[in-house]
């Protein structure tokens, strides 16, 4: 995960990052749950979610498909990288027990007071429905300040 | 004939009022349970000796938990029927939209929290509007919060939003 620093002078429009597959199950939602002070049935009482809220499975938190995301990009950008702005929109709810993929390529780079800026459009899907569209910006270390 | 709004006079009437105040000490065990729920375990967040290789003082909080780390309590007599505590949405409840779900955040990161700092985050309610979507007419309620630590430094401003639903 960190032991290849990216810098921002390898970087380009169009690149990848790795994407990060993910089957959340109850134990993950739980643990997220409680780690978040969510007392939210909906994602641990399955006669609630489905019977009051409609839902056909217990669902995972929309904050948790958003952690999930920035770990995508935290796990791209390295120590030395920094997460500088982060947007996600909740488009569609996934259930416990489904695959879903993070995932986020990179649409520009830019200089602001010598720091170097890369610009993403980050993606959480499950197959190829999106769940959660967004937008990053990273700051990455450049090459010539390395000491 | 027009339908009755979703948004009650009460609710309309506190767009542009504090909703929340709130003050946190950050606390490395806990944004590590986070972590640890997330499966990230990144070394920025774990381990010191990292962390001060790449130029922080001490190991650093994840920054999408930063949110957390000024949560307070809620008896279980306060809960919502469907459990939620209102702590993150300043109580706003919507009798004609109960179901609730997070919209969306958008958060710029300013600088690093350390373990023990102390974080103080303001919440305003920027707007609420009824919109139509897919499945049918919903709130979404959108609001603003910084958060500042004892230094008084921006550590990070965020817009955050939540979609009540009939």
């Amino acid at each position: 995960m960190s032991d290849g620093q990216v810098f921002y002078e390898d970087v380009q429009t169009g690149d990848s990052l790795p994407a990060l597959a993910v089957t959340v199950d109850e134990r993950q939602l739980f643990f997220f749950s409680a780690a978040t002070y969510n007392g939210h049935r909906i994602h641990y009482d399955k006669d609630w979610a489905r019977d009051v809220e409609g839902y056909d499975n217990v669902i995972v938190q929309g904050p948790l498909q958003a952690a999930l995301l920035a770990r995508a990009i935290t796990d791209w950008i390295g120590g030395r990288g920094r997460l500088v702005e982060y947007a996600v929109q909740n488009r569609a709810i996934a259930f416990a027990g489904e695959e879903l993929t993070f995932t986020g390529v990179v649409t520009g780079k830019r200089l602001a007071d010598d720091t170097g800026l890369v610009d993403l459009d980050i993606t959480g899907r499950r197959g190829d429905t999106v769940l959660m569209p967004g937008t990053a910006t990273v700051a990455l270390p450049r090459r010539e300040n390395r000491s | 004939m027009s339908e009755q709004s979703l948004i009650d006079a009460e609710s309309a009437s506190r767009v542009g009022t504090v909703a929340a105040t709130a003050t946190g000490e950050v606390n490395r065990r806990d944004w590590q349970r986070w972590a640890t729920a997330v499966d990230d375990h990144n070394p920025l967040w774990f381990d010191t000796e990292y962390a001060r290789a790449q130029g922080y003082r001490d190991i650093i909080c994840p920054p999408l938990f930063l949110q957390y780390a000024v949560l307070g309590v809620t008896t279980l007599d306060g809960l919502r029927p469907d459990g939620s505590s209102g702590a993150v949405s300043g109580s706003l409840a919507f009798p004609r939209a109960p179901r609730r779900m997070a919209g969306g955040e958008s958060t710029q990161f300013f600088g690093p929290a350390y373990h023990r700092d102390e974080i103080e985050m303001v919440r305003t309610i920027k707007s609420i509007v009824e919109k139509q979507g897919r499945s049918g007419r919903f709130v979404l309620v959108t609001w603003q919060t910084v958060y500042r630590n004892q230094r008084d430094e921006l550590v990070a401003a965020a817009t955050t939003s939540m979609i009540a639903r009939p």
